[in-house]
């Protein structure tokens, strides 16, 4: 049904237009006799085909078109103005100051029926396209979240690939990852930098893939040479993810290389202090010593929370930035929530 | 005004495409706003605003236009365009024919 919009101050004159708009058939017309409350109804409608007549109260059909299509989204509507048979400069200013076309008075319903279906087929043209435009975005959208699912996914089994040549389990990268998020969340990150950092923490030791199991794996205390083969596991993540064009696999890259470095630059593999250190890395240090701290492991019992939490408040400024401390403790209850919701026998995906 | 109104109902109905219903339509709401029409040119020119006479001709050069009554329209936009040019004062009688040219077809159209 084609909304037609009808201006005109005679009422002779509009209801004639109206007759022969419903002869038209799917039409459906609305009458105003005044031009400024049908600018004012157009504030919040949108016609598909303007009829209006050039000599008006107030406002002539010229100004009118102008302010019409000076209104969001009516540029493209089309306009019919009405004009006398004798006035050739008015027919021109309309057409060149909006209307797509004319129709003269007295009307002839040949003429009328053909120009109003004329503009209207215009109309139907303009919101396929629309509609098509609007279709193809959404599944752009749809393509695109698919794509993003699909990566996720890649990066949460390369992740775990990892995690299967270590004593760590699949739930630590997830509680890892969650409570890296709630620190970003009490850092007032921003909603994507927080999905960024869940999405990316799993990535932290990717890089132990590439260490030799008789190091990964030695039940014992690391001689200093094994341990300084196993500090390479930094590096190795961050050449593993660095060249991404992926904002995720950046992320993970920038968390590998970071996460071992410590607030007072005792940490490696380079050393930084303070904010030299990226702030991915900072938050990915707390989240994860609190999570190996707490968890039991065939070498280890699992420290009390309360023993965890002294040991990161105790690592205030030295091993941690304070402010990402802060942040976790800020989120206790969520810290808590997570630990039930992925325990070491159990994993809900991400 | 020179010649009587004679009403050429197939040159309306032609416009038209035939529909007499919008014709009956056309007739009745011009019988029943003939003296409104009337009023509103005459308290145009006693206006003395030259904007508002060029309106009020304009539409009733339109409403006779649209009963083919040529003469009549022409007459119309004698009135417009001298108001347009800004004189309203000396067009008192074409007014007053304009007038009478309006209760003379609305007096066909109800004769029928």
């Amino acid at each position: 049904m084609h909304n037609v919009l009808i201006i005109d101050d005679s009422d002779i004159n509009l209801a004639l237009v109206k007759a022969l708009v419903l002869k038209l058939g799917d039409c459906s017309p609305t009458l105003f006799d005044h031009p400024l409350a049908a600018l004012e109804w157009c504030r919040s409608n949108v016609p598909d085909l303007v009829i209006v007549d050039y000599m008006m109260p107030d406002m002539d059909g010229l100004r009118f078109i102008s302010a019409f299509r000076a209104l969001h989204g009516r540029n493209e509507i089309p306009v019919l103005m009405i004009t006398a048979n004798d006035q050739r400069d008015i027919r021109y200013d309309a057409l060149l100051g909006g209307a797509n076309d004319f129709l003269t008075k007295p009307i002839d319903r040949v003429e009328f029926s053909a120009r109003v279906r004329n503009m209207l087929s215009l109309r139907t043209g303009q919101k396929y396209l629309a509609d098509r435009a609007e279709h193809l975005s959404s599944l752009v959208d749809e393509r695109t979240a698919e794509i993003r699912e699909r990566e996720k996914e890649l990066i949460f089994r390369i992740s775990r690939a990892a995690e299967f040549r270590d004593p760590e389990t699949g739930a630590h990268i997830q509680r890892m990852a969650h409570y890296s998020q709630i620190i970003a969340l009490g850092l007032d990150l921003s909603i994507a930098q927080q999905k960024l950092i869940l999405e990316a923490a799993p990535m932290h030791d990717v890089g132990k893939i590439g260490i030799p199991d008789y190091i990964l794996l030695k039940p014992g205390k690391l001689t200093p040479e094994e341990f300084e083969v196993m500090k390479g596991h930094s590096r190795l993540g961050h050449e593993l993810l660095k060249d991404s064009r992926s904002e995720i696999m950046k992320a993970g890259a920038e968390v590998a290389i970071s996460h071992h470095e410590k607030y007072d630059g005792t940490g490696y593999p380079y050393g930084l202090k303070g904010h030299q250190i990226p702030l991915f890395g900072r938050i990915v240090a707390v989240a994860d010593v609190f999570d190996a701290l707490t968890s039991e492991r065939p070498y280890k019992r699992a420290w009390s929370l309360d023993d965890a939490c002294r040991f990161l408040e105790d690592g205030r400024g030295k091993h941690f930035d304070p402010m990402c401390v802060e942040a976790f403790l800020a989120g206790w209850e969520h810290v808590l929530d997570i630990r039930q919701r992925f325990r070491d026998e159990e994993m809900p995906q991400i | 005004m020179a010649g009587a109104f004679v009403l050429d109902k197939a040159s309306i109905l032609d416009r038209l495409g035939g529909d007499e219903k919008i014709f009956a339509m056309m007739v009745d709401m011009f019988v029943q706003d003939v003296d409104s029409n009337c009023a509103a040119l005459a308290t145009a020119l006693a206006s003395g605003d030259p904007a508002v006479l060029r309106r009020e001709a304009h539409t009733v050069k339109g409403l006779l236009a649209t009963f083919s009554d040529d003469i009549g329209a022409e007459n119309a936009s004698l009135v417009e365009q001298r108001a347009r040019d800004g004189l309203v004062a000396d067009q008192a009688e074409a007014v007053a024919g304009l007038q009478q040219r309006l209760r003379e077809i609305a007096a066909v159209l109800s004769a029928g």
